[in-house]
């Protein structure tokens, strides 16, 4: 054993520093969920605290709390009802493009924001929407309408979050899809054209099939997303006006944890999240092997 | 009914490179025009009161050009470390004979399902020191659990026969990873370097939560602390162009708006410039990473 250990030493070498940066940065952070369960102080070890019980899980009873959870899941939910279609739509029109230098133009061009952060997204949308300046209150203005405060106001905040984030991944999210479609045999669409088959058949009976599997896939993967809604995002649209509906699970962590100090509640609720999330991607590794016959891994 | 669709394919797919564009556009318009003058309204292309006051005082600003070198520092050191960290593990590991290979790979995959949430690592980087320094921003996300996966896959493509012809000729792992696996891999490292690279460049939460010092911030957590700010104190403090300043100040021209705008381009800018030369690779990358790891 020690001689076959030995042989493979460059190997095991190799490995140590991946190893040891996830057991700094992974695994001691999992032992230390048990923070979740004891009376932490910053500037304490984590394991002389005193033990607590589910003291930290209190929030549960909060209503604040389920607001938060009500938030995320809107949130998430709305996300996935347009942000899942609307990069098939597109890649299918990209896909019906016939000039070619233009076809590589716009998926250019759409690829280019998934580059830019949610800040510069966040900017973008100042620069738009604010009420001192912003283009879009000014044209109202202008047709003698009263300004809009769109980024203190419940009601446009979730359209704005869902809005963003189709402007800034839709376009990056077809890559696969288009992909998928150039695998498809051009030999079908050559037989649909003889049988007298329009555009719109084509696509139903030849282009959605061939790229079904693509779609199930991506269907699959974005299940265990639905309970995080990217603090990315998020955070930077956060304001004191439009709390009520834009604080979800990743912030409330956040805010009372780092900077409210509320360690042992904090981690209770992100070890919640986190059992959640493995909860669901174990579940759709099941389902994924019962509908390709393969899991996730 | 075709002839008549396809136009309006054409026209709605314009439209939408137009949404992409057109933001930026106006938004260098904006910065490139006197803030007060831009606040009446009515420009939307092209600066009407043509001016690189905004920029004179961003740049200016010491605060700034120090974070634009945190940001360079941490996606060169970043990306070329996590890279050189995540392949040499992904090269140890695609060795299928290697005695406890299987374990390791869960060791691993364990990491991709589960996590201890953001305070238990936080306390962590805390216990470690790591908070307030630089290195908060390198040392966590050095190695990367999915990119390993992607890396170990594509490596496990390269023709085992060549990798064993090598060792044959008394080349030992070391060897044949420098001669054999790394330029097979070139097209693979592009695409993962780029997108680690752009996680490193726009990355602004570290900024913002593990460091608390000033010199440390990146470009992009800068830009998070002045999204909310109400008032030019940020940018106009700590500058370094007196005169710049003045001239401002006599005229009254810039905004708060207009600064912001100037902001955001000098920080989107070097992704506009670089952006054309690296479209080859990514569209790779998504497609190496798309496939199961």
């Amino acid at each position: 054993m020690y001689a076959k250990l030995y042989k493979h030493r460059w190997q095991y070498l190799m490995i140590l520093p991946g190893v040891v940066l996830l057991f700094l940065f992974s695994y001691v952070p999992m032992a230390g969920i048990v923070v979740a369960f004891r009376d932490f102080r910053i500037g304490t070890s984590i394991w002389d605290s005193p033990w607590v019980g589910f003291d930290n899980f209190s929030f549960l009873r909060e209503p604040q709390f389920w607001t938060v959870v009500e938030n995320t899941l809107y949130i998430s939910v709305l996300k996935f009802i347009f942000g899942f279609p609307a990069p098939i739509l597109l890649a299918l029109l990209i896909n019906e493009v016939a000039h070619s230098k233009f076809k590589r133009f716009v998926q250019s061009v759409s690829y280019l924001p998934h580059f830019f952060s949610w800040i510069v997204v966040a900017y973008m949308l100042q620069s738009f929407l604010t009420l001192d300046g912003g283009m879009v209150n000014q044209l109202i203005a202008k047709a003698g309408g009263e300004p809009i405060f769109f980024l203190g106001s419940t009601e446009w905040f979730r359209p704005i979050v869902v809005g963003s984030g189709l402007w800034k991944e839709t376009g990056w999210n077809t890559i696969l899809y288009l992909a998928a479609i150039t695998t498809i045999d051009p030999q079908l669409y050559e037989a649909a054209k003889v049988e007298g088959a329009g555009k719109l058949a084509q696509i139903r009976h030849i282009t959605l099939p061939g790229i079904m599997p693509t779609i199930s896939i991506v269907l699959i993967l974005s299940i265990p997303s639905l309970i995080t809604v990217g603090m990315d995002q998020i955070y930077p649209l956060m304001n004191s006006a439009n709390m009520q509906v834009s604080d979800v699970l990743d912030t409330y962590v956040l805010r009372s944890g780092l900077q409210q100090g509320y360690f042992g509640m904090s981690t209770a609720v992100g070890l919640l999240s986190s059992v959640i999330g493995l909860v669901l991607v174990l579940a759709t590794n099941q389902l994924s092997r019962k509908l390709n016959g393969e899991g996730l891994w | 009914m075709e002839k008549i669709a396809y136009p309006v394919v054409i026209a709605v797919l314009s439209l939408l490179c137009l949404s992409v564009i057109y933001p930026f556009l106006y938004m260098l318009a904006i910065s490139l025009n006197e803030g007060a003058d831009a606040a009446k309204g009515g420009v939307y292309i092209w600066p009407r009161s043509f001016t690189t006051i905004n920029y004179e005082i961003v740049l200016g600003n010491e605060v700034i050009r120090h974070s634009y070198l945190i940001t360079i520092g941490r996606t060169v050191l970043g990306t070329i470390g996590g890279l050189f960290v995540t392949l040499l593990a992904a090269y140890g590991l695609s060795y299928k004979k290697l005695p406890l290979r299987g374990t390791i790979l869960g060791y691993i995959l364990i990491t991709m399902l589960f996590n201890g949430g953001l305070i238990p690592f936080y306390i962590q980087l805390n216990d470690l020191g790591l908070l307030n320094t630089f290195w908060v921003y390198i040392f966590p996300g050095l190695f990367s659990a999915w990119n390993m996966f992607v890396m170990l896959k594509f490596i496990q493509g390269i023709p085992e026969a060549l990798i064993e012809a090598a060792e044959l000729d008394g080349a030992g792992p070391v060897r044949a990873l420098l001669q054999i696996v790394i330029p097979l891999s070139k097209p693979m490292l592009a695409a993962l370097g780029l997108f680690t690279a752009v996680g490193h460049w726009n990355d602004w939460f570290a900024g913002s939560f593990y460091v608390t010092d000033q010199s440390l911030i990146p470009v992009q957590t800068f830009l998070q602390q002045l999204l909310s700010a109400s008032d030019l104190s940020a940018v106009l403090g700590s500058n370094t162009n007196q005169e710049a300043l003045a001239r401002s100040s006599e005229m009254a021209n810039i905004t708060l708006m207009s600064i912001k705008m100037a902001v955001v381009m000098v920080s989107s800018i070097p992704i506009l410039c670089i952006y054309p030369f690296l479209q080859k690779y990514f569209v790779k990358g998504v497609l190496i990473g798309s496939v199961k790891g």
